[in-house]
């Protein structure tokens, strides 16, 4: 494992607080009414609060938690989808965020189509896709279905597609939240390995429920309760309190 | 978000090839695919043909006159089907803008590119009618360019405001179903606005206030410039500095749209 001491992305009193609806506030008539009746129409839950994390280049960080513990939301920041209330997120290089495998992806278009599409919203250019084009196709193993539309291919055919995008892509950091298990047992072994081969080249920040993942993949693990950063550090460390939790 | 990068080069890209997407579903599965861009103008164009020009005789006394209600017809089109589908674009894609992160005017705009696209082509079919009918080609047509880029730029501008709205009040879509139905009848498109001009004073009066919207102004400017320097326009009637009024308008309605969509657009990925 190389060391490198550059940050890749640098995370400091990070807050982020969700405006849930109370009654059915969506709509005019609602808006209105409660505006009339002074009632703010939405009550504030607080999602994280006040998250410091820094992550360096060609780290493998998993970030584990509860459901609710805001892992998701967190990714979402670091994606730029989501704007934080307060703090501050500083990214070096370029991102690549796989919050969901297949965005954007159409079923009425080819898988060639979809590719090219999929890049374009990662941020790639038609250049830059034509020169992992066929990396993606190899990966995937679906070299004779590109010219397809897409809703003919199987749902793994379309999940093998999408991940092998995801992984091929090249960017700086790649961000994974719980994408790992898709296909069939061959096709997991060969993700398996590709993961096991990105170690020191790549940063990756990978959400995740499966501790085995955490224990086999990562270099650094960060366990987030409550919507702060309860313990990080080693993998087995961080795996063996994610475990502890249930058995309080 | 800067101005600098609106349009940069990634934004460029993901910008084209949303369009290509849209343009390649729009009219998937339909036996005259791509045709109906075409065939729909034209078919409000006959309708409106056959009732106002056959049996009401609304144009007699306008040269060229099924050149005239069509180059109205195709302007209105134009700007229904921008606004329709801005209001729509947001939450239409509310699926991209939770999980992936990118500046979200991009949507707005391509929803707006297709209307943008068709209108060129109901252009040509325009200036093929213009010339079987025997209007004079000028170079003055090419003052339609200006006009239209003025319209779509007011188009985009309600587009923002309506989509961005949309993601939190889905009421719009109903307001905005009425408001664009009475606004087909306060611009001069079935009508001509000699019609109002010579009906009394009030007439006078109302004709000024019809000729202040900027889409009457560029489709009565179009008509001056492709069919006949008969068409009464905004210069012609209004005089001093309201007459670029229109134009004011259509850049504080842009300018103001495009503040509130930033404003409103970093919470889209939350609310839509």
């Amino acid at each position: 494992m190389s060391q490198k001491p550059h940050t890749a992305i640098k995370v400091t009193g990070l807050t982020k607080n969700f405006r849930l609806p109370t009654e059915r506030a969506s709509g005019l008539k609602q808006a209105i009414l409660n505006w009339l009746k002074g009632i703010k129409g939405y009550t504030t839950q607080q999602v994280l609060r006040g998250v410091d994390l820094e992550i360096k280049k060609g780290e493998f960080v998993g970030i584990v938690g509860r459901n609710g513990s805001g892992k998701s939301t967190l990714l979402k920041l670091l994606a730029g989808i989501y704007y934080p209330e307060q703090g501050n997120i500083e990214v070096h290089g370029s991102l690549v965020p796989f919050i969901e495998l297949g965005v954007g992806f159409n079923p009425e278009l080819t898988g060639r189509e979809n590719v090219y599409l999929n890049g374009a919203l990662l941020g790639f250019s038609n250049k830059e896709m034509t020169a992992m084009y066929d990396d993606i196709v190899q990966f995937a193993e679906l070299e004779p279905f590109m010219d397809a539309k897409l809703k003919n291919y199987s749902s793994g055919m379309q999940v093998r597609l999408a991940f092998s995008i995801a992984i091929r892509a090249k960017g700086d950091i790649l961000i994974l939240d719980e994408v790992l298990a898709v296909g069939d047992a061959a096709f997991q072994e060969k993700c398996n390995n590709y993961f096991a081969s990105l170690h020191g080249n790549q940063t990756v920040i990978l959400v995740t429920h499966s501790m085995d993942n955490v224990r086999r993949f990562c270099d650094r693990a960060i366990l987030l309760e409550d919507g702060k950063v309860k313990t990080e550090g080693d993998p087995k460390m961080v795996a063996k309190a994610y475990e502890d939790l249930w058995n309080q | 978000m800067g101005i600098p990068n609106v349009l940069c080069r990634k934004n460029r890209i993901l910008l084209g090839e949303l369009v290509k997407t849209d343009f390649r579903l729009r009219y998937q599965d339909s036996v005259l695919g791509y045709f109906w861009a075409v065939l729909r103008p034209l078919l409000m164009f006959a309708i409106l043909y056959v009732v106002f020009a056959k049996l009401l005789r609304f144009g007699d006394e306008i040269p060229h006159y099924p050149v005239y209600l069509l180059t109205g017809t195709v302007l209105w089109n134009f700007f229904t089907e921008c606004t329709n589908q801005g209001i729509h674009s947001i939450v239409q894609r509310g699926d991209l803008i939770r999980k992936i992160s990118f500046p979200k005017y991009i949507i707005v705009v391509s929803a707006t590119a297709t209307a943008l696209i068709n209108l060129a082509i109901n252009l040509c079919v325009i200036i093929i009618f213009a010339l079987f009918n025997g209007v004079t080609p000028s170079f003055s047509w090419l003052l339609i360019i200006p006009l239209i880029l003025e319209l779509y730029l007011f188009s985009l501008g309600i587009s923002f405001l309506l989509g961005a709205i949309n993601v939190k009040y889905r009421d719009i879509t109903s307001i905005w179903d009425v408001l664009i139905q009475a606004l087909f009848y306060a611009v001069p498109i079935i009508y001509p606005i000699t019609l109002v001009l010579e009906s009394g004073d009030f007439g006078q009066f109302a004709s000024k206030i019809i000729l202040l919207n900027p889409i009457a102004q560029v489709i009565q400017d179009a008509r001056y410039n492709l069919i006949t320097n008969t068409t009464v326009t905004t210069w012609e009637i209004i005089d001093g500095p309201l007459q670029f009024l229109p134009l004011i308008l259509v850049v504080v309605t842009l300018a103001v749209a495009a503040l509130f969509f930033r404003r409103r657009s970093r919470r889209f990925a939350e609310e839509v």
